[in-house]
């Protein structure tokens, strides 16, 4: 117990000595599992939302459908088919338009029963199943036209006729009157009898036209389907003995204007299609944790260093190895564990903002899930962060002798001859800006990485952008489904999901060039005072750090370019075309100007302190 | 000059007078300069007289003290052998620079501290002339080594003077 | 106060403190001090009275709190941190206790520094590094790190460093504290050579061999001088009589 309550002290007092320090690895750590956390957590929406969604709403094996007007006796038939266990419907579709915000276009209207089914129920992430001049919106097509509930929508047949009551809001075009009732949208749900369009929504695979689709009570379908001229359609939802033999029924039964679509034929389809949204989260995500761990790696290495030295101390004053590994363990330990455990609530909080405001986090299905393997993982990516950090230094420290690893208060610079040679042909600030620069190999390659992946993630989102704006944006059925563009509520969705993420990475970005420069300054303390007080100005000094910082961040920068090119072309559906030239440039020179003056505030700070007060502390 | 060295330096050879000087000369260096020409003859007859050394009658008798070769005797012999295994050491001399200072607060016929200065104004300045001595010697020769031990003597003295002026300083300080 | 024509540093109620308050500490109290051109200046004193901290000053390495301070008919104690570094670079060398050398680079890369800092080409760099290196005894060490070296080399290094760009003063802070009797006879060759040549020397140092060689000898104690003396003038007895010769 006593030897705990030791280790504990010990640990403490040298945390508290060391607070900056302390307070910069648990935001790097922090930020690391935060990111962790989140792509952990949207691997259940990315992977498999149809299984998710399949699974939540008792999906049916076989969706079965026929396009006439009246209810043909197939149809109702297959519900006795042999192999089938249980069904729901046949329900009635029809086929209005939905009138929102002056924009119409055709939607299936499928009739439903207040009550549960048994199979295929859709289900509910936010409001109530259809009840009477009530409709309730799938969640793609919502997210689409950017409904809520307690909106006001109107489903009625633009075609030319008198006025009906309660009409739609405006019509789109002077000769198109609405005639059909005003609805209010009392629910968003999910169905899993329904498969992924390229439009970026979800359709009805049985061969219906592309139109999304709604619920409505059966009389007000029945009651759609007399204004639009007869029922569209009409399908049936089954649920086989066996789940596997789907395939088979779905072949053996159709016939005679019946289609139908077996639950492997729309998963197959699910998987060939990723959401823009899906994409971003998922790249977005990995490339933050690049970044993280980058910002870890580097002040791990810097802490490393320090390490060394407190090892010594420890052993000078009689600490057995053993005991310095305990406290060195005790200390990364609890800095781990507590970054990983704020790590760990903001992205908890952070993930379902990401993929669907307003949604619920559990129990929605495609929604993101924080469950107990991912807090392990978090939790265990931690501890062994902290593991490796404690255990190099105590290697090497148990293998030097006390002496040495007092003298060698921090790790000796490596020397290139080379450089030196080559940098007395510069000018003053260069000249001290490559050798700062080639002392810390390490340092520099981290700082070329980071600004590489930052660089890259721009290009790839100019990219991105580029593209989306060249594209044309009308097309698709009768306007509803739009190419991605700009102005398509999925499309903004996106593109703010991106915009979080490259704001974030711009951050991390930053964090990072700052741990360098901070590195890098401290580092640099003692020879710039040597430089200032042999004759170079706070100002060569100064810039020197500056040079210090673009020396490995310029190719860094540079090699962005291809790199974010190459991350476009992998994960975007796009052919690629390149940003235009002034904007890489523009890229290019707002990288080295922000990497410029993050470095030059520390360095102007310092500059002006007298010599003698940096030379004595250096020495103490 | 001391009597064990001239018997020490003839344990080599038998010499004539002029040439122990010449030796000796060689072994001091700059400092030899300050040896009494005539020292080492009149030692070299105590010497005599005392038994321990003897004119060689070999060679050359004239009267001139330059031209006598001097030998050892074996009761010579036995005191160098004596000397060498001796572990005496030249005494300094603090006692009467410790009771000057003294004497002279009792009395307040003078200021300690002053006396204090003085003597380590001149102690300085003999050790700027040992120095420069040093300086004009080849490393590792004799004569630098015995320079050496001078300059760290004087060093050491030095020290203990600026000791009695910060004692002596704290005394008047506390009256 | 001008700096009449023989002398290159001058200094009026100079003062730095440190902390405040209770804490206040007065390491330099109101100096008055001119040091002429050419001439050796030995300060004395023991440990903590303040004479590091008024070489830093004369260097311009830290801030007076008050006072004048004049170097080459130049009043250096309010100018901007960069002219101080452009006079550190032409006129002043400094030698420091704890040598301050460039771990990673090699002596002679260290004494080519500030060749390079005040604008030479490498070549006439290197040339001048060679020489200086040749002038203390360390040209067959010219290619060793700092780390291999001895303390007594280090500090010839460092010697040699300040001489580079030509200074019309070295300040030297302890310039023989870790060198043993052989290596110190060199360096005080070496100041006796520069002094020979016209260099002014301010040497601060506990080491009494150095104080006796120089022309003027300064004790501080607490921040102020308390004795000035110049050496000149024979001894009363002669080196012999300290070690028994000569009866």
């Amino acid at each position: 117990m006593g030897r705990l309550l030791l280790v504990i002290r010990l640990a403490a007092k040298d945390v508290r000595r060391n607070r900056a320090e302390a307070l910069l690895l648990l935001v790097a750590i922090a930020a690391a599992t935060t990111t962790l956390t989140v792509a952990l957590a949207l691997r259940g929406v990315t992977s498999a939302p149809y299984a998710a969604t399949r699974a939540a709403t008792s999906g049916p094996d076989v969706v079965a459908a026929v396009q006439q007007s009246t209810l043909p006796s197939q149809l109702s038939g297959l519900e006795h088919a042999p192999g089938v266990v249980a069904s729901s419907g046949p329900y009635l579709i029809a086929m209005p338009n939905l009138v929102v915000d002056g924009h119409s276009d055709p939607v299936m209207a499928e009739g439903r029963d207040p009550t549960a089914t048994s199979v295929d129920q859709p289900k509910l992430t936010s409001g109530h199943w259809v009840r009477k001049g009530g409709v309730v919106i799938e969640r793609s097509l919502a997210d689409l036209l950017g409904l809520k509930v307690g909106d006001r929508v109107g489903l009625d047949n633009l075609v030319g006729g008198g006025p009906g009551p309660g009409g739609g809001p405006g019509s789109s075009a002077g000769a198109l009157r609405a005639v059909g009732p005003s609805f209010e949208v009392v629910g968003i749900a999910v169905t899993a009898a329904l498969q992924p369009s390229p439009l970026n929504t979800y359709a009805h695979p049985s061969g219906f036209p592309e139109a999304g689709l709604v619920w409505v009570t059966r009389a007000a379908a029945e009651q759609l389907a007399a204004i639009t001229g007869g029922a569209f359609g009409y399908t049936l939802n089954l649920k086989l003995a066996d789940p596997s033999d789907a395939l088979t029924f779905a072949a053996a039964h159709q016939h005679g204007g019946l289609v139908l679509i077996s639950w492997q034929s729309i998963a197959a389809k699910e998987g060939l299609i990723v959401s823009i949204e899906q994409t971003i989260l998922l790249t977005g995500s990995w490339l933050l944790g690049l970044l993280a761990l980058a910002s870890v790696a580097l002040l791990v290495g810097g802490r490393m260093e320090q390490q060394t030295r407190r090892i010594g101390l420890l052993k000078a004053v009689g600490a057995t190895p053993a005991l310095v590994t305990r406290v060195l363990l005790a200390e990364q330990l609890v800095i781990a564990l507590l970054g990983a455990a704020v790590g760990l609530v903001i992205g908890w909080l952070a993930a379902p903002l990401l993929t669907n405001p307003g949604a619920s986090l559990v129990g929605a299905p495609g929604a993101p899930t924080l469950d107990l393997s991912t807090i392990l993982v978090v939790f265990g990516a931690a501890i062994t962060v902290a593991i490796v950090a404690t255990l190099a230094p105590a290697v090497r420290a148990s293998r030097t002798s006390t002496v040495s690893a007092l003298a060698d208060a921090a790790r000796q610079p490596r020397r290139a001859g080379w450089t030196i040679a080559l940098s007395s042909r510069f000018p003053v600030p260069i000249l001290l800006g490559m050798r700062l620069a080639s002392r810390r190999r390490r340092r520099a390659v981290l700082s070329a990485a980071s600004l590489a992946i930052t660089v890259g993630s721009l290009v790839a989102v100019l990219m991105f952008r580029e593209h989306a704006n060249s594209l044309d944006t009308s097309g698709g059925l009768g306007g509803l489904f739009r190419f991605s563009g700009p102005g398509d509520p999925l499309w903004e969705r996106g593109m703010n999901v991106m915009l979080v993420f490259t704001f974030a990475l711009v951050l991390l970005a930053l964090v990072n060039a700052v741990l360098v420069t901070w590195a890098t300054v401290q580092d640099a303390r003692h020879a710039s005072a040597i430089e200032r007080a042999l004759g170079a100005s706070p100002d060569q000094v100064g810039w020197a750090l500056v040079v210090a910082q673009l020396l490995p961040a310029l190719p860094g920068a540079i090699l962005g370019i291809p790199v974010g090119v190459g991350l476009y072309d992998a994960v975007g559906r796009h052919a690629s075309t390149l940003p235009s030239a002034p904007t890489l440039l523009g890229v290019l020179v707002a990288t080295v100007v922000v990497v410029a003056v993050l470095t030059a505030i520390p360095a102007r700070i310092g500059a002006r302190r007298p010599v003698a007060e940096i030379l004595q502390s250096e020495t103490a | 000059m001391q009597q064990e060295v001239v018997l020490a330096m003839l344990a080599k050879e038998p010499s004539h007078g002029y040439e122990l000087r010449a030796r000796l000369d060689r072994a001091l260096g700059p400092l030899g300069e300050a040896m009494n020409a005539g020292q080492i003859y009149v030692t070299l007859s105590r010497l005599e007289k005392a038994g321990l050394v003897a004119r060689d009658e070999l060679t050359d008798s004239s009267d001139h003290p330059d031209r006598k070769v001097y030998i050892l005797t074996a009761a010579g012999a036995e005191r160098v052998a004596e000397w060498f295994s001796e572990v005496s050491w030249p005494k300094p001399d603090l006692a009467e620079f410790h009771l000057k200072l003294v004497a002279a607060a009792q009395g307040g016929l003078a200021d300690p501290i002053a006396i204090v200065d003085m003597q380590r104004r001149e102690l300085l300045r003999r050790l700027r002339d040992a120095q420069r001595a040093a300086m004009t010697e080849e490393n590792k020769s004799d004569a630098a080594l015995l320079l050496e031990g001078i300059v760290l003597r004087l060093q050491a003295d030095l020290r203990w003077l600026e000791a009695c002026e910060r004692t002596w300083t704290d005394r008047r300080g506390k009256r | 106060m001008k700096t009449s024509g023989g002398t290159l540093v001058a200094c009026r109620g100079l003062r730095k403190d440190y902390g405040t308050g209770e804490g206040l500490v007065r390491a330099v109290d109101e100096v008055e001090l001119e040091v002429a051109r050419g001439e050796t200046l030995a300060v004395m004193g023991p440990s903590g009275c303040g004479k590091s901290t008024l070489l830093h000053l004369l260097g311009g390495l830290d801030r007076p709190t008050a006072g004048e301070l004049w170097l080459n008919d130049r009043r250096i104690d309010e100018l901007s941190e960069r002219s101080l570094a452009q006079l550190r670079r032409r006129e002043v060398g400094f030698v420091f206790q704890a040598f301050h050398l460039m771990e990673e680079l090699t002596a002679q890369e260290n004494v080519e520094l500030p060749a390079l800092l005040a604008g030479r080409t490498p070549r006439q760099a290197r040339d001048r590094a060679r020489e200086l290196l040749e002038e203390v005894g360390l040209a067959d060490r010219s290619r060793h790190l700092p780390s291999t070296l001895s303390g007594g080399q280090r500090q010839r290094v460092a010697i040699a460093r300040a001489l580079a760009n030509d200074p019309l003063v070295v300040l030297a802070d302890e310039p023989t504290g870790n060198l043993d009797s052989t290596a110190t006879l060199e360096v005080l060759r070496l100041f006796e050579s520069l002094h020979a040549r016209g260099l002014t020397l301010v040497v601060v140092t506990h080491d009494e061999r150095i104080a006796a060689t120089a022309d003027r000898l300064i004790s501080m104690r607490d921040g102020a001088f308390v004795d000035e003396t110049r050496l000149t003038g024979g001894t009363s007895g002669s080196l012999a009589g300290l070690i028994g010769l000569g009866s």
